[in-house]
């Protein structure tokens, strides 16, 4: 799995690409919580390169999503498209995170 | 393999997503300890939605919701409109027996008000019976050739008789529906809906170019001509409300131009005329008998009725529901056993089989108002039309020239219906000979009926109907053809070696291999690598992972062996905290995504080895 970041103003928008498995969810979870710390409180996951998330990738979400509220940030999930949308909704996440069609609504909804 | 049973469980249907839950606009309170009250808010009031459901942006009201009272009598008005087109198939019964108008009257009197009582208990839920969405009731093509048959040999009681069989045999197929699923594949499916709509069509066009049909007059060429174009002409240019009505106006239209044509004289309008606005319908016309000879075309057509019953309960489900995944059987059941019910009734009743109204579900998909209280509307219009003597002569007089174009009009998509329908499979060899003998086989009988005699009386008897004809052949030919068709692969992952790409590979390969639909091999690899995923650090420590993957083309079943402890899997989503903050978060997570994922999901344990069994429909 790559991450690919890029910066839009205040925003952060992370870029997996790959697999998000339980190899692999670690060391995402790890970048997310890096760019926390640096005081980079408004994050954008775009997931449109994403193949598979597996329950230790959304576990790794889940953790970022409670990071940024308590650095009183914003984190918004777009790009969820195919069998990644159908994973979001087996595991009923719908309404657990904020989430957009496309990057700019997520930037836009951060910011 | 003890224990292998011991986690077995359907999943549940609907997302469990927090929040959403629909906006409930004053459901009616009864409220008080009365059982009438008790009765009235199990049987109505309580929501038959999950509060989980997530309702569509599309949808204005869902079926738990209330709109205005004015809202529901439009809608119920609309839904009368598009239903009331199917009042065609008792009057050709009728006409085919050549049977006095009062009594065609009260035919029809009496099927508004069955109509009205099949809607209700669809709406409502008595014990067993009712899905709860709101599903109008209708008379169907699917009974009609069967209908036409029985008057023919036996008259009217016997078409009565068979149609309570009928009933009763559907109402008992509800259940096993979901088992019968590899008997009644989706193609053959298709062909018994296409066979119901030419046996339907031709049935009507003997009325007027049959042998025994008298001759058609050029008055009568012109009126048909006039209605069938109406609605054609309203159906593909029309828009709103005159498309979705178009049969009806141009059933109308064909009426009103009958008149001026000389096809009903005031001779003829005499009954109009001298019928009351207000009245009893009679009973005199209601009597029962029974011929085995027409089981199988009556049981065959309950067969059909069925199907596309559980095609229309489950079109009202995605409809309510943006979380949609899968049918959930339950309410199919309830609706398919209600249907049968309702056709009970109505051969009690002295009518011809009903069946859920499928173009009902699409006004409601396109107006966003699926309340039931707008099939409770619907069903009070037609319980008070069912009281109006004369609307149900003006029916009984309808000139067989307006009647056939119409019939002709409706079958005409119930033919296309089908085709689709065996279509949305793949053709191979064995399927394209199902269906292609199947059609041949109901098509000689239509050319051909002479042919029957070649056959032994006992089995002409049966064989005589061009719908029994090619259902018997395509599911004969089915069930022989299935010999040789599941096929298994194995995959072996070593612990030291776990590959998730190797395990969607494998997948990818073999459903390809297989013909399986891409959608659940997706299921399935994801089933397999998110189990490796979840038990890789703390279930498995060692050895050798087997793989069984095996496919019949309607099931596609995995068992996963491993040595090691087994997973859990809830039936409810963990909590956010339990998965968020807990190191067995994943895992837990893992358990109810599998579950959801797979439509059924059983693990057990023996001498240390552990079975995670996932069945996936096909």
């Amino acid at each position: 799995m790559d991450v690919i970041e890029q910066e839009a103003g205040s925003v952060t928008i992370v870029e997996p690409r790959g697999r998000i498995d339980s190899v692999t969810a670690k060391e995402f979870g790890d970048r997310l919580a890096s760019l926390l710390n640096t005081g980079r409180h408004r994050l954008v996951i775009d997931l449109k390169s994403i193949s598979y998330i597996s329950s230790a990738g959304f576990r790794q979400l889940l953790i970022a999503n409670k990071s940024t509220e308590e650095k009183n940030g914003k984190l918004a999930l777009c790009g969820i498209a195919g069998e990644v949308k159908r994973l979001f909704e087996i595991g009923a996440f719908g309404d657990l995170f904020s989430i957009y069609t496309t990057r700019e609504d997520g930037i836009a909804s951060v910011q | 393999m003890s224990n292998v049973a011991a986690q077995e469980t359907a999943p549940t249907v609907r997302s469990s997503a927090e929040g959403n839950k629909p906006k409930h606009t004053a459901p009616p309170q009864w409220a008080g300890g009365s059982w009438i009250a008790r009765f009235l808010r199990r049987a109505y009031a309580d929501p038959i939605l999950a509060p989980d459901v997530k309702k569509p942006a599309s949808l204005f009201y869902n079926a738990d919701e209330r709109p205005t009272a004015a809202i529901a009598l439009s809608n119920g008005m609309q839904h009368v409109g598009l239903i009331a087109i199917n009042l065609v198939y008792p009057l050709l019964v009728c006409r085919a027996v050549g049977v006095p108008v009062t009594v065609t009257e009260e035919m029809l009197s009496l099927g508004m008000i069955v109509l009205a009582a099949g809607t209700v208990i669809q709406v409502l839920r008595l014990g067993p019976i009712g899905s709860g969405f709101m599903l109008p009731s209708t008379f169907t093509a699917t009974y009609f050739a069967p209908s036409l048959l029985a008057a023919r040999l036996g008259g009217l009681p016997l078409v009565f008789g068979m149609t309570v069989f009928a009933g009763a045999f559907e109402a008992a197929l509800a259940p096993l529906l979901n088992r019968l699923r590899t008997y009644l594949p989706v193609e053959v499916s298709g062909l018994v809906i296409f066979m119901i709509g030419v046996a339907a069509g031709l049935a009507g066009l003997r009325t007027l170019l049959g042998p025994s049909a008298a001759a058609v007059t050029s008055p009568e060429w012109i009126v048909a001509g006039i209605t069938l174009g109406s609605m054609a002409g309203l159906n593909i240019w029309g828009k709103g409300i005159a498309r979705m009505l178009c049969a009806l106006i141009g059933l109308t239209v064909g009426y009103l131009v009958a008149i001026p044509a000389g096809l009903l004289t005031s001779a003829r309008l005499a009954p109009v005329f001298s019928a009351a606005w207000l009245g009893f319908p009679g009973f005199g016309h209601i009597s029962w008998s029974f011929d085995p000879a027409l089981i199988a075309p009556f049981a065959i057509a309950s067969v059909a009725a069925a199907m596309k019953a559980a095609g229309t309960i489950t079109i009202c489900q995605k409809m309510n529901d943006a979380n949609w995944v899968r049918p959930d059987m339950r309410s199919v059941t309830r609706g398919v056993l209600t249907d049968g019910v309702a056709t009970m009734l109505a051969g009690l009743a002295g009518g011809v089989g009903t069946n859920t109204s499928t173009p009902s579900a699409g006004l409601a998909a396109a107006t966003g108002v699926a309340s039931r209280n707008v099939a409770i509307a619907a069903a009070g219009i037609f319980f008070v039309l069912g009281f109006c003597p004369k609307l149900t002569a003006v029916l009984a007089i309808t000139p067989r020239a307006v009647v056939v174009a119409a019939l002709i009009f409706t079958v005409t998509f119930i033919m296309i219906n089908g085709l689709q329908v065996m279509m949305s499979r793949m053709l191979d060899a064995r399927r394209t000979l199902v269906l292609g003998l199947g059609i041949l086989a109901g098509m000689t009988i239509e050319v051909f009926p002479q042919s029957v005699k070649l056959l032994p009386s006992s089995i002409a008897a049966v064989a005589g109907s061009s719908l029994v004809s090619a259902t018997v052949v395509a599911l004969v030919l089915n069930l022989i053809f299935r010999i040789g068709v599941r096929k298994i692969a194995t995959l072996e992952i070593k612990r030291d070696q776990v590959n998730a790409q190797k395990v969607e590979d494998f997948f990818t390969r073999q459903s390809g291999a297989w013909g399986a639909r891409p959608d659940v091999a997706k299921r399935a690899a994801f089933g397999v690598a998110q189990l490796v995923d979840a038990i890789a650090d703390t279930c498995w420590e060692s050895g050798t992972m087997t793989v069984r993957a095996s496919f019949d083309e309607f099931n596609f079943d995995i068992d996963v062996t491993y040595p090691g402890e087994r997973i859990d899997f809830p039936d409810e989503r963990p909590s956010v905290e339990q998965i968020r903050d807990s190191e067995d978060g994943a895992r837990l997570l893992a358990g109810f995504m599998l579950r959801r994922n797979a439509d059924r999901v059983r693990s057990g344990i023996k001498d240390g080895q552990c079975t995670v069994h996932f069945h996936f429909e096909h």
